[in-house]
C-alpha cells in the first residue's frame, strides 16, 4: 500500500510531466488548427531549440533567463525557416504529404543535432533548487512545481492571446472556416506563418523547462509522440483538451508503475492513445468534425 | 508486351545466376533487398491503394520474423514453405485484428495508431523474454525443405528469390481481380468506391489483412537471411524506412515498390560507415520526394516507359 503523502508526490510529478505533454499537444494544436495538418518534427524543433539555447549558455555563460529567450528565438528562426522553404510549396498538397514532409525533416533535424553535438546526454542547467519543499509529510520537488508553474503561465499567456488580441482571433477564424477568413479579409497564409512560429516558440519553452529533468540529447524529440497521445485525449483541435490530456497522461503515466507490472511500463501512452482513438476518437472534449460530400 | 517478356527473361536469368557472378556479399544484400521489397509491396497495398498509411509495419515484420524463428526452432521438421506461410498467416491474422478498429480511424489518426502498434509488438517481445529471449536476442536455425538443410547464404538466397518472385506475382496479378479492382477504386475516391456499392470496410479490412500477411512472409525470410533477431532491430525507424521505399518508389505502384526496396537497401549499405549522415540523406529523400517527384520512381519513369 502507497501511503498518501507518496502518493500527493507521484500525482504532483506527474503533472510536471503532464504540462510539458500539454505544451507539446498545444504546439501541435495550434500548427493543427490553421494548417489541419500534423507537425511531426515538433519534437525535434523543440529539441533543436533547447540544443541551440544550451548553445548559446555555455558559450557565452548566459544567464538563465537569456538562455530561455535565445531558445525561444532560435525556435521561431527555425520555423520561419521550415515554413517558407519546405512547407508553403506544398500547401495544396494532400492530408498526409506535409506528415511526410515533417517526419522527413525529423531526420534531419535529429541528424543535424547529432551531427553538431552527438547523441551523447547534457545536463542542463535547472533554475530550481534541489532541496524538496516540505509541506506537511508531503515533499515536492521544486523542479515539478517550476515546470508545472511555468507551464501555467504560458497557458494562461495563450488564453489572453487567442481570446483578446486581434492575431488570435485571426488564428481562429481560420481555424473554423478558412474561406470565410478569407473573404473577411484575413491573410491565411500569415496564420499559417505565424501558428508555425507560435508552435515552435511554446515547444522551446517545453523543451527548457523538461531539459534540466530529462537530460539534454537528440532523443528528446520522441516527446511528440505523447504530445500527440495528449492531444488526441482531450480532442484534437481542442486547447483546452490539449491541457487537460496532457495532464491526464502525465499523471497516469507516474502513477501506472506503482500499480502495473513493470513490463508494460514504456507502453502505457500507447495503450491509452489506441484505446481513446476506440472508443472516443473525438477525445474528451472534442467534437466530431463531418464533412459534406 | 513482348518487349516486357523479353526483359523478364533477363531479369529471371541474372536472378538464377547471381550467386555465380558476384561475391557472397551481394549475395546476402539482395536476399536482403528481396526481403525488404515484399514488405514494400505489402505496405503498398495498404498505403498506395487504400490510403492508409502505417508507420507500424516493423511491427509485423517482427511478429513474422518471431514465428518463424520460433516455428524453425521448436518444430524443426516442418518444410520452410509451411513455415513461412504460417508465419505469414499469424501476421495476417493479427493484421485483420488490427485492420477492423482501425476502420473508425482515418489520416493521422490512423497512422498514429499504427506508430503505437508498432511500439506496443517491440515491448512485448522484449517482456516474453521466456519466449523470445528479449533483448539478448534469438538465433534462427537453418530452415528445412524436405530434406534438404538450408543452411548456405546461396540456398537460402534461392528460397527468397523463389518466394518473392511469387509474391510479386500475385500481387501485380491482385490488380486483374476483383479485391484488385476494388483498391484500385478505393484508391481513386473512398466515396465514389462506396457510392458504387463496393463495401469499402471489407475491402480495407483485406487490405490489412493481406498487407500484414506478406510482411510477415518477409518477416520469415528476413529471419532466415539475417540469422539473428532482436527486438531493437524492429524500432520505429525501421516502419520509417518502410514508408521511405514506397514513398521513393512510388505509390500505388508493385514495380515501384521493388525499385524503393531496392534504394534504400542499397543505400543504408552504403552508408554503414556514414551512421550519422544516414537519417538526413533519407530525410532530404522524403522531403525531395514530396516536393518534386510525388508518385515517386514510378511515376517520374512513366513517360519513359509510355514511349516504347
Amino acid at each position: 500500500v502507497i501511503s498518501a503523502a507518496a502518493l500527493v508526490h507521484v500525482v504532483v510529478s506527474g503533472l510536471a510531466t503532464g504540462s510539458i505533454y500539454a505544451l507539446m499537444a498545444l504546439a501541435l494544436v495550434i500548427i493543427y488548427n490553421a494548417t489541419r495538418t500534423l507537425n511531426f518534427a515538433q519534437g525535434e524543433m523543440l529539441m533543436m531549440s533547447t540544443f541551440i539555447g544550451w548553445a548559446a549558455y555555455r558559450a557565452f555563460a548566459l544567464p538563465l533567463v537569456l538562455t530561455i529567450v535565445v531558445a525561444v528565438l532560435a525556435g521561431a528562426a527555425l520555423a520561419v525557416i521550415v515554413e517558407r522553404v519546405i512547407i508553403r510549396r506544398s500547401i495544396a498538397a494532400a492530408h498526409w504529404d506535409v506528415l511526410i514532409i515533417t517526419l522527413g525533416l525529423s531526420l534531419i533535424l535529429r541528424s543535424v543535432a547529432g551531427l553538431i553535438w552527438t547523441h551523447e546526454d547534457f545536463p542542463f542547467p535547472s533554475y530550481f533548487g534541489e532541496r524538496p519543499i516540505a509541506l506537511g509529510p508531503v515533499r515536492l520537488a521544486p523542479v515539478s512545481l517550476g515546470i508545472i508553474g511555468g507551464s501555467l503561465l504560458l497557458m494562461a499567456a495563450l488564453y489572453g492571446l487567442f481570446g483578446f488580441t486581434r492575431m488570435g482571433r485571426a488564428m481562429r477564424a481560420v481555424a473554423q472556416n478558412q474561406r470565410a477568413a478569407r473573404l473577411m479579409g484575413i491573410s491565411v497564409e500569415r496564420v499559417y506563418s505565424l501558428s508555425w512560429i507560435l508552435a515552435a516558440m511554446v515547444g522551446a519553452v517545453a523543451g527548457v523547462l523538461v531539459a534540466p529533468v530529462t537530460f539534454l540529447s537528440t532523443k528528446m524529440g520522441l516527446i511528440v509522440i505523447n504530445g500527440f497521445t495528449a492531444a488526441v485525449i482531450g480532442g484534437f483541435g481542442s486547447m483546452p483538451g490539449a491541457v487537460l490530456g496532457g495532464m491526464l497522461l502525465g499523471v497516469i503515466e507516474n502513477l501506472a508503475p506503482l500499480y502495473l507490472p513493470s513490463g508494460i511500463r514504456y507502453s502505457v501512452p500507447f495503450l491509452i492513445l489506441v484505446g481513446i482513438l476506440l472508443i472516443r476518437p473525438a477525445g474528451l472534449l472534442g467534437r466530431v468534425e463531418r464533412r459534406k460530400v | 508486351v513482348r518487349g516486357g517478356r523479353a526483359w523478364l527473361g533477363v531479369l529471371g536469368a541474372a536472378l538464377l545466376f547471381w550467386p555465380l557472378l558476384v561475391p557472397g556479399y551481394f549475395v546476402f544484400l539482395l536476399s536482403l533487398t528481396l526481403a525488404n521489397a515484399v514488405v514494400a509491396i505489402g505496405l503498398n497495398l495498404l498505403s498506395g491503394y487504400t490510403n492508409q498509411l502505417s508507420f507500424g509495419h516493423a511491427g509485423f515484420l517482427a511478429i513474422g520474423a518471431y514465428t518463424a524463428a520460433l516455428l524453425t526452432i521448436h518444430a524443426p521438421g516442418l518444410p520452410v514453405i509451411v513455415t513461412l506461410l504460417l508465419a505469414g498467416m499469424a501476421t495476417g491474422a493479427i493484421g485483420v485484428g488490427l485492420g477492423i478498429p482501425c476502420l473508425r480511424l482515418e489520416g493521422l489518426y490512423l497512422t498514429m495508431a499504427t506508430l503505437a502498434f508498432g511500439f506496443v509488438v517491440t515491448e512485448v517481445i522484449m517482456n516474453l523474454d521466456s519466449i523470445t529471449r528479449g533483448a539478448d536476442g534469438l538465433r534462427v536455425p537453418a530452415p528445412r525443405l524436405g530434406g534438404l538443410f538450408l543452411a548456405s547464404d546461396i540456398s537460402r538466397y534461392y528460397l527468397v528469390v523463389t518466394v518473392a518472385a511469387v509474391l510479386v506475382a500475385a500481387a501485380v496479378n491482385l490488380m486483374r481481380t476483383r479485391t484488385g479492382r476494388a483498391f484500385l477504386a478505393i484508391r481513386e475516391s473512398e466515396i465514389a468506391a462506396q457510392s458504387a456499392g463496393i463495401p469499402v470496410a471489407s475491402y480495407k479490412t483485406i487490405a490489412f489483412g493481406l498487407s500484414a500477411f506478406y510482411t510477415g512472409v518477409a518477416g520469415g525470410l528476413f529471419a532466415f537471411t539475417v540469422g539473428y533477431l532482436s527486438p531493437d532491430a524492429f524500432d520505429v525507424f525501421l516502419s520509417v524506412d518502410f514508408v521511405i521505399m514506397i514513398i521513393l518508389g512510388g505509390l500505388g505502384s508493385v514495380p515501384g515498390s521493388i525499385v524503393g526496396a531496392a534504394v534504400v537497401t542499397v543505400l543504408h549499405d552504403w552508408l554503414a560507415a556514414f551512421q550519422n549522415f544516414r537519417p538526413l540523406i533519407f530525410g532530404t529523400i522524403l522531403i525531395a520526394c514530396m516536393l518534386f517527384m510525388p508518385g515517386g520512381i514510378a511515376r517520374a519513369l512513366q513517360p519513359v516507359f509510355r514511349r516504347r
